[in-house]
């Protein structure tokens, strides 16, 4: 038996839900809210794939470990930690916490002009998303050769083990974060014709804003808590 | 501008800006107190983003329980640990 074919227009309205409408023949199809996002059915709408949320709560889980980790290490040598962060630029910290929160903001604006089906704009958003996180790369380079260049490395202290480590490893999310916006800048050209599409739109979309949710904790406990 | 202002996205990314100078200036007047307040805060800046940006806000009620129940007991340990509570 097979299931009752969709037009592209009621697939899209679907899609603007975060799922497939149900046919119904007797009711007026669902008008499109301006806005993209639509209103939160009863149920509500888990953005992406579940299996994304468990890959976020358990990335987030094995960072906040890291962070307990260095804090714990940290009370143990509290004017060693405190030397070592007062070697870090924090105005390079603070502009990079900008572009990731920037980047957020073009990427969430970027999925809901995909759900409205605007080829036009949301490619442009996820690229101007791209774009700011390829700022956060270059910061990031720019702050591992500066304090290289000043015999810092790795094993100079323990809190530098810790900011080498927890830097690279979220620099590691944020190189996947890029690949993967670079992925929809080019994906929403065309507009989202199956819910699977929409899902991995909004999956990408939540990788991503967890690689700044991450960097949200890791700037304040690098380089502000004293 | 006005409808930029309204914009519910906008709002959020300018509240997160404004929270970021904040914990700056409070980072920098050093102090125990200050170190827990900068975590409170970042914590506060992450439920922005997984309510506003990530969208659960829209989300089923169990998702949104998980995150809130997830921050708070992140949070919950961080400052444990910072004050010497865990650990």
């Amino acid at each position: 038996m097979s299931e009752p074919k969709q037009s592209p227009s009621r697939l899209r309205e679907g899609l603007g839900e975060g799922r497939l409408a149900a046919p119904n023949m007797t009711a007026p199809p669902p008008t499109p809210p301006a806005s993209g996002r639509g209103e939160a059915s009863a149920r509500g709408h888990i953005p992406g794939e579940a299996g994304v949320w468990l890959l976020i709560f358990g990335e987030m889980s094995f960072f906040t470990a890291l962070f307990a980790s260095f804090l714990h290490a940290r009370r143990g040598d509290a004017a060693g930690f405190m030397a070592g962060q007062a070697e870090l630029s924090r105005a390079i910290g603070v502009v990079n916490t900008l572009l990731l929160l920037t980047s957020s903001l073009f990427v969430a604006k970027g999925v809901a002009a995909a759900k409205r089906g605007d080829i036009t704009q949301a490619p442009r958003l996820f690229s101007a998303g791209l774009a700011c996180g390829l700022g956060f790369i270059a910061l990031k380079a720019l702050e591992y050769a500066e304090l290289i260049s000043r015999g810092i490395a790795f094993d100079s202290h323990p809190f530098y083990a810790y900011y080498f480590g927890l830097t690279a490893l979220h620099l590691g999310h944020v190189l996947i974060g890029a690949v993967l916006l670079a992925w929809l800048a080019s994906a929403t050209r065309r507009p989202l014709a199956k819910p699977l599409h929409l899902a991995m739109t909004e999956s990408a979309a939540c990788f991503w804003h967890m690689v700044d949710l991450l960097w949200i904790v890791i700037f304040p406990l690098l380089y502000l808590v004293r | 501008m006005a409808a930029l202002l309204r914009d519910r996205l906008f709002q959020a990314w300018l509240l997160l800006c404004a929270v970021t100078l904040l914990s700056l200036v409070i980072g920098g007047s050093g102090g125990a107190a200050a170190g827990f307040a900068v975590l409170a805060i970042a914590f506060a800046k992450a439920w922005l983003v997984m309510f506003g940006f990530m969208d659960v806000a829209r989300a089923p009620s169990t998702l949104k329980i998980i995150a809130c129940v997830w921050l708070a007991g992140a949070l919950g340990i961080l400052l444990a640990v910072h004050g010497g509570v865990l650990g």
